[in-house]
């Protein structure tokens, strides 16, 4: 197959659809869109697990695979922009069990992925490298992650034991999986000898379709994540540490939408009719799980920095100890903001 | 050993400098303003960075390039310096808030001009002693520079702010015209200007005319098959970098990836990876791939289409033969490129039409600060929003406070003035580098002339008008095909152990 994954994908999602959606809606849901209708979606159509596993994908895309049905009589229209799968088409996609990323489980993980996957592919350029002896350039330029991996392996007592417990997890997974996919996710690492291949140059190679690379390498990362959070897979676990799966609730996401729309807390309280302290509540957890969240119009740059100096001296998170320490100036918002921020950053 | 050799060689493990460091180190060192202009890969980084182990304080890196300023960064922390912090976005402040309040603390402090522009920063530089402030990759000041960015004329400003310390400007590629601009622009005293001729001996240079586009893909292919590799091929579009890609790649060329700013981060630095570490052969790539790669061994660079300005052709061809073998540069030109460079060079300026529209539609009551929310939503492109938020502030000075329908039409008239000028200076720039392609006489003499020099020194491997034949850089030798990949259990135990075992046996 060197084509054609998006019309599977787009098979798959329309049946679930049912017809009660446009195309709007899967590019909405599969570019992982915040907005309260598609995470609604999501759940009603049961799309949860394709929700931001396309980020990139656009309307043309999907306007071309929607053609591509259509011309095989898998899908017809039903609306403007609008298809359902024809009897045709169920059986197609029936057939094509064997394409379906069964761990991807985008609702829960897309915001973390790319987070986990640097750490991992990062850690394991830095162990093979040192087997081997080499200088290296990471392979990261997240500094983030080349901060998290320094401590990562500073904590570590013997980089040989690692090295010995994650080559074993890796392998016991990767054997969990199809050839295929492991294949996939071998060739992305990179190590002292060979550089990671990109996508394309994996597809190019298996002669496989790109997206479909794509998603073979997403699905193992998901299972991978979702072992760790299992208890089955300890060096995962530590490799996921601090990165939360994004769960924000529905009433955070109202609010997160507004403040996009340049709404100030008292703005947003007034015109949802709740208490101010509620909509602060929602700001404290958009900055612990939206990672490009800016905090800066709540606490001023030096303010924050004088709660960050005091948290670490301290070594506390009590927020009253913080308060003190810094004479009462702060407010108790902004210092939970500050915290929250930092355990969203720096994965404590 | 005197005390600068003696730190080149404890720092920076080099036994002696490059042409032209030492000059313009000591300059630096007296506190002078410098200008120095040295030829890419010659080590100009080296020109503050090794200053900054006797200057007292900090000093301050202004670098247009994220990318550019990662590699820099990644590069000192690997020779063990530990004081050194970059800043590019006003998101990555917040993350390092930290770092903010303890500025003073360290050596190396990398800033995009975009921070610049931001209060809190700037609050806190100057708590800092800056002893120097560096400006990278400086022909970006000058609107007449191939690369100009409308954020680094603030500079000047901002380095007048900081009390006015000693200035370092560092470029590959400055005209006359554009070092007056850098050493105006950014304010500078009694410069001392350190220009290195821009000519490469080692880089032979050839024009390849061709009949047709697919008369210039079916040399293309035929020379990427032959020629000693690696090498890099530029291209106007990332259409035609990806379907060429492909083609040479099917054409027996190697090893062969694409590369362009429309890709993700993580494809882009597997793909420079690739190439640095003699995994790639050939890379197919539009202008975004090669500042920030250093790499010594590129033995040719080859221009499917034309540039817009000899400026940009010097700087792309330069990537070759740094390690000072000979390499070969060939331009392939056919009817019809001229038309595809003007249009790429034009992209940026704003349609006449939708600038009248958009000017009629600003709101009466815009002031300073209410005028680049307009810029951002009026539908333009990036570099085009750039370049009219630039216009902008330049034409408004003549705009009264309340900006009636007479003033809108007096801001456009302004606006469409500049952009006309800028638009018959490019088609200048485009001329030139059209003759030169058309040229007679020696290349190599023509393209230092441009930058105001003389040619001293022919090397014998010249250009194609002085009689180079480029079966030189030919090879019979097949390049060898894709490293073969094992079973991934095999891949996977090699990637962890393969070193280890390899060690046990040599014992
Ligand atoms: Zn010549």
């Amino acid at each position: 197959m060197r084509h054609g994954y998006a019309s599977f994908l787009l098979a798959h999602c329309l049946r679930r659809l049912n017809g009660e959606r446009t195309l709007a809606a899967v590019y909405h849901l599969l570019s992982g869109k915040k907005s309260a209708q598609t995470l609604q979606d999501c759940k009603w159509f049961q799309l949860a697990p394709f929700f931001g596993t396309w980020k990139d994908v656009t309307m043309d895309r999907l306007e071309e695979a929607a053609l591509v049905l259509v011309r095989k009589q898998r899908a017809a229209p039903v609306h403007d922009r609008t298809y359902i799968l024809t009897e045709k088409g169920r059986h197609w996609l029936d057939e094509q069990a064997a394409w379906f990323p069964r761990y991807v489980n985008g609702w829960r993980y897309h915001e973390i992925e790319p987070l986990f996957w640097q750490r991992l592919s990062l850690i394991g350029q830095t162990l093979s490298n040192l087997s081997h002896g080499q200088r290296f350039i990471p392979i990261c330029r997240d500094e983030r992650t080349l901060l998290w991996v320094k401590q990562y392996l500073l904590d570590k007592r013997s980089r040989q034991t690692l090295a010995r417990a994650l080559y074993d997890e890796l392998t016991r997974l990767l054997a969990a999986v199809s050839e295929e996919a492991a294949t996939v996710f071998v060739l992305r690492l990179t190590s002292a000898r060979r550089i990671g291949w990109t996508a394309e140059q994996i597809a190019a190679w298996l002669q496989k379709d790109v997206l479909y690379v794509q998603f073979q390498f997403r699905n193992v990362l998901h299972y991978m994540m979702a072992e760790a959070e299992a208890g089955r897979a300890p060096v995962m676990a530590e490799l996921m540490a601090g990165l939360a799966p994004v769960q924000l609730t529905q009433s955070a996401q109202k609010t997160y939408e507004w403040l996009q729309k340049g709404k100030t807390i008292d703005e947003i309280a007034a015109l949802r009719r709740l208490k101010k302290s509620t909509i602060e509540d929602h700001v404290v957890e958009l900055a612990a799980n939206v990672p490009d969240f800016s905090i800066a119009p709540f606490v001023a740059a030096e303010r924050a920095a004088a709660i960050q100096a005091a948290a670490r001296a301290l070594g506390t998170r009590k927020l009253k100890r913080i308060r003190e320490a810094l004479g009462g100036i702060a407010s108790y918002f902004e210092i939970r903001l500050v915290l929250a921020k930092e355990v969203g950053r720096w994965m404590n | 050993m005197d005390e600068l050799t003696k730190t080149l060689h404890e720092r920076f493990g080099h036994a002696s400098f490059r042409p032209g460091q030492r000059d313009v180190i000591e300059d630096v060192l007296s506190g002078r303003d410098v200008l120095a202009m040295l030829p890419t890969g010659s080590g100009k980084s080296l020109c503050y960075q090794l200053p900054a182990y006797f200057l007292p304080g900090s000093v301050l890196i202004v670098s247009p390039l994220v990318s550019l300023m990662e590699d820099q960064v990644e590069q000192l922390r690997r020779r063990g310096e530990k004081r050194v912090v970059a800043f590019h976005s006003l998101l990555d402040a917040e993350e390092k808030w930290h770092a903010l309040t303890s500025l003073p603390d360290f050596r190396f402090i990398y800033a995009s001009p975009e921070m610049l522009q931001s209060e809190t920063f700037l609050a806190a530089l100057r708590r800092v002693r800056v002893s120097l402030f560096v400006v990278d990759e400086a022909h970006c000041i000058s609107q007449w520079g191939y690369d100009f960015r409308p954020d680094f004329l603030k500079l000047g400003a901002v380095r007048h702010a900081l009390g006015s310390p000693p200035c370092l400007a560092l470029t590959a590629t400055a005209t006359p015209e554009v070092q007056e601009d850098i050493i105006r622009t950014l304010g500078m005293e009694r410069a001392r200007r350190h220009i290195y001729s821009v000519d490469r001996p080692n880089i032979a240079l050839a024009v390849e005319r061709c009949l047709s586009v697919e008369d210039k893909a079916a040399r293309l292919a035929e020379c990427a098959k032959r020629l000693r590799g690696p090498g890099i091929v530029y291209f106007s579009s990332r259409q035609w970098a990806e379907e060429m890609a492909r083609r040479l790649a099917q054409n027996g060329a190697g090893r062969v990836a694409y590369y362009h700013a429309g890709m993700d981060g993580e494809q882009r630095l597997l793909v420079q990876q690739q190439f640095l570490y003699d995994e790639l052969d050939i890379v197919c790539c539009t202008s975004a791939f090669g500042m920030g790669v250093d790499k010594g061994n590129v033995r040719f660079v080859l221009h499917f289409h034309m540039p817009a300005q000899l400026e940009a052709y010097v700087q792309e061809i330069g990537r070759a033969g740094r390690d000072g073998a000979p390499s070969l540069a060939v331009l392939f030109y056919a009817d019809g490129d001229r038309a595809i460079a003007q249009a790429v060079a034009e992209a940026e300026l704003p349609d006449s039409a939708a600038l009248r529209e958009w000017c009629r539609r600003l709101p009466e009551d815009a002031v300073r600060g209410g005028w680049r929310a307009a810029v951002d939503a009026g539908g333009f492109t990036d570099i085009q929003k750039r370049l009219l938020a630039y216009f902008l502030e330049w034409g408004q000075t003549a705009a009264p406070e309340q900006l009636t329908a007479a003033a809108k039409e007096r801001l456009y008239e302004r606006m469409a003035a500049a952009i006309e000028a800028r638009r018959r200076w490019k088609r200048k720039k485009l001329r030139e580098m059209e003759e030169w392609v058309h040229a007679f006489s020696c290349r190599r003499a023509a393209i230092v002339r441009a930058f105001g020099e003389e040619l001293s020194d022919k090397p014998d491997a010249c250009c194609d008008n002085c009689g180079l034949e480029t079966d030189r850089f030919m090879t019979d030798g097949r390049r060898p095909e894709a490293a073969p990949v094992r079973p991934w259990r095999e891949e996977l135990w090699h990637m962890f152990f393969g070193g280890r075992r390899h060690d046990e046996a040599a014992k």
